[in-house]
This record gives C-alpha cells, sequence and structure tokens, in this order.
C-alpha cells in the first residue's frame, strides 16, 4: 500500500487512492468499533480519516512509516479530536516542514520495511496474554480500569501484563536491532 | 541529543503513542520527543505496533456511498495543507508547545505565587482531568517537599533543576507516579523553566507547603 499512497501523493491518482481506500477504510471502521465506538460514528470517523488520508498524502513519508502505521497515527487523532476537538501537538507529520523533499532512497526503505517486521515478529512473540492487553492497550482509548473490567482481570494484573508486554517488545526490538 | 539523562516510562510512551495520555500529558511527552531522538524512535515503533493492530483488524464494509463522500469532501478546491505558524530562531518555537504559547518562552505573562516562583497555567485541558502549566524556579530557589495525587510528568525547557532523582537539565523528562514525593531545587545561573502536566493538584508534605498552597494555586 506504500506505493499507492506515494503515487496519490505525487499526482493524486483516484485509481490508487480507491485501493488504499478498500484496504483500509474498513479496516479503520472495524478499528474504531473494536475500540468501543458505536458503528454510526465509527463510519463517520473512518470517513474522516480516509477524507484527510486522501488530503495530506503530500506528507506521507515512507522513509518514516508505513502507510499502515501513518494512517493508523490518523485514525488515532481523529479519535481524540472526536472526544476532545481540541488540538493535538503536531508531532505526527501532519507539520509541512516535516514532508519529504526527496524521492525515499531505496535502502532507507528497505531498513524501514525491515524494521516493521521486526516490530511484526516482536508482536507475535509476545505471550498470548501480553498480546491480548497490548491489542486492547491501542483499539481502546478508555482507562485501564476499563479494559481490566472487560477482561474481569484485577487493575494491577493487567498493568503489570502491559508493563512487562512493552519491556519485552523493546527488548526483543532491542536485540534485533 | 544524547546528553539526556531521564526519560519517560515505556509505559508512558506507548500510551502516548497509542493517543491514551490526556491532552497536558500528549504535549509534556511531545516537547520531550522533539528534543529526544531515542524517544521520538520509541513511539515511532508504538505507532508501527499501532499499525499492525490496524492492519489485523477485523474489516468492516462502510455504507455504499461512503467513497464517493469522501472524494467529495476532500475536493482539491479545499486541498491546502494549513500552513503552520512560522517558525522562529528560538528553538522552542519549533516545540509542539509552542501552538500553546502566545509567543515565544521570553513572552510567557508569568504570576508569582511565591517567592522565587512563577507559573503561567496554559490550556490544554482534554476531556479527562488534566493541568498543563509552566514553571519559572529562580535559582537556588527549592519547592517544598511535596506528592502527587496523580501522575506528573515535568520536562525542562531551560535552566536544571535537582532533586532526591537526580540532576535535571533541558531535555530531561521526570515521570512521576502518584504518591512519589520530591523536593525540586534550581540549580545553576539562570531559572530553571520547567513544563509540567499534573492530572491532580501537589500534596505538599510540610507545614509551610500546606500553608503556602492555597495562594500559590499550586
Amino acid at each position: 500500500m506504500d506505493e499507492q499512497l506515494t503515487r496519490v501523493a505525487q499526482t493524486g491518482d483516484k485509481r490508487a487512492f480507491a485501493e488504499i481506500y478498500a484496504y483500509f477504510a474498513p479496516r479503520v471502521k472495524g478499528f474504531l468499533m473494536r475500540g468501543g465506538t458505536i458503528e454510526a460514528e465509527a463510519e463517520d470517523l473512518a470517513q474522516d480519516v480516509m477524507v484527510k488520508v486522501l488530503r495530506k498524502a503530500e506528507l506521507f513519508d515512507p522513509t518514516k512509516a508505513s502507510a499502515a502505521t501513518w494512517i493508523f497515527t490518523i485514525a488515532r487523532n481523529a479519535r481524540i479530536d472526536a472526544v476532545r476537538r481540541a488540538a493535538r501537538p503536531p508531532l505526527d507529520g501532519e507539520d509541512p516542514a516535516l514532508a519529504p523533499e526527496e524521492a525515499p532512497r531505496a535502502d532507507v526503505l528497505c531498513e524501514l520495511k525491515e524494521r516493521d517486521q521486526r516490530i511484526r515478529e516482536a508482536l507475535e512473540n509476545l505471550p498470548l496474554e501480553q498480546y491480548d492487553v497490548m491489542r486492547l492497550h491501542f483499539y481502546h482509548d478508555e482507562p485501564h480500569s476499563a479494559i481490566a473490567d472487560r477482561l474481569g482481570l484485577p487493575l494491577g494484573t493487567v498493568k503489570s501484563r502491559l508493563r512487562l508486554a512493552f519491556e519485552k517488545f523493546r527488548k526483543e526490538l532491542g536485540d534485533h536491532l | 541529543m544524547s546528553n539526556i539523562r531521564h526519560h519517560p516510562k515505556t509505559e508512558t510512551l506507548a500510551a502516548f503513542a497509542a493517543g491514551r495520555l490526556d491532552e497536558a500529558r500528549a504535549v509534556v511527552i511531545a516537547t520531550h520527543a522533539a528534543i529526544c531522538t531515542e524517544c521520538a524512535q520509541a513511539i515511532e515503533e508504538f505507532e508501527t505496533v499501532g499499525g499492525a493492530f490496524l492492519e489485523d483488524a477485523e474489516p468492516v464494509a462502510l455504507r455504499d456511498d461512503a467513497l464517493e463522500n469522501v472524494l467529495r469532501r476532500a475536493d482539491p478546491g479545499v486541498n491546502v495543507v494549513t500552513p503552520q505558524k512560522p517558525a522562529g530562531d528560538l528553538p522552542e518555537t519549533r516545540l509542539p508547545l509552542s501552538a500553546y504559547l502566545e509567543g515565544s518562552i521570553d513572552d510567557v505573562a508569568w504570576r508569582a505565587v511565591a517567592p522565587g516562583l512563577s507559573q503561567s497555567v496554559l490550556k490544554a485541558e482534554g476531556y479527562r482531568p488534566g493541568v498543563l502549566r509552566l514553571l519559572k524556579i529562580a535559582p537556588g530557589v527549592r519547592m517544598p517537599r511535596h506528592s502527587h495525587k496523580g501522575e506528573e510528568l515535568t520536562v525542562i525547557l531551560r535552566g536544571a533543576y535537582k532533586d532526591e532523582i537526580g540532576d535535571f537539565a533541558v531535555g530531561d523528562l521526570a515521570d512521576l507516579d502518584a504518591g512519589d514525593t520530591h523536593t525540586p531545587e534550581a540549580i545553576g545561573d539562570e531559572p530553571c523553566i520547567c513544563l509540567i502536566a499534573a492530572a491532580a493538584p501537589l500534596r505538599f508534605k510540610t507545614v509551610l507547603g500546606r500553608i503556602v498552597q492555597p495562594f500559590i494555586g499550586l
């Protein structure tokens, strides 16, 4: 999908956007619904996200993040804005000063793909119970106490599993770097 | 910059990447990450995790007219990238914090709250309780010993302070839990300016602290 998104950025290629839309829009909606957003709201938010993807495509930098990661940050911010309505600090590459200037170098792209692959592997290597709390941590913006209720676990258990998951995850990544 | 010694906890970085922090704390983390490449990278890694979960999410079809709707709303006529405030010479104006300031840190309207201590509360109320403020401690001034009801994040913007944990200089971040107690004291020749996000008011441990608290509004 990175190639398609780059094409959208460079030439406004509508067919490439349609491919991105077909792949990501239902996933963004599903992601939001898994996080407890009701369907009508998830539909609106998913559409908002895809509008932003199209409008801000030129800010997509394939040397910094994959299309999935970039769209995740847009969906994350859209969800925050929907609840908060206030601006979020622009750390997510929405600052035009951060927009890429040159064509991405193949070796940089390669490195990023390798890193993404390592992150996926690290994720898959987590014990299931840690993987589950980590996933809820990303799907939901509700407090950890609500996640604990959902899983029927004490809050302390959820917090310690998350901490273990984060540490293990970072260690795995570190070991590969 | 690799001379940063104090960083947020991993779970705080993960919470930031997942979009779980209140706005006040998000500003503090973003400010640290703008200076600390190590933490910026950790955030990117956690965002990649978010991307992986997004790809793995079970797809739910949108309404039939949704694509058409999206294309119409993103129409080139309004396809303009909003220009940001021009970046000034001061490095601070390039920080995420700049969106919350009128001008630079030199233009902040400080309100004296105690001898050698002044603050400026910034507008960053999220939907979760949280307070964002700048605190200026004059050289050599020590804050009364206090603990926190909730988590507190502090990033140093100018000068330095030391407390029971260690020395904190520009870019360093203190990630304190509820109940952690400390007694920061500004060190060096210039005032120490920190950006603080607190979930709840401070609790002073000393009689003096408790007496001045209502007046200084911390």
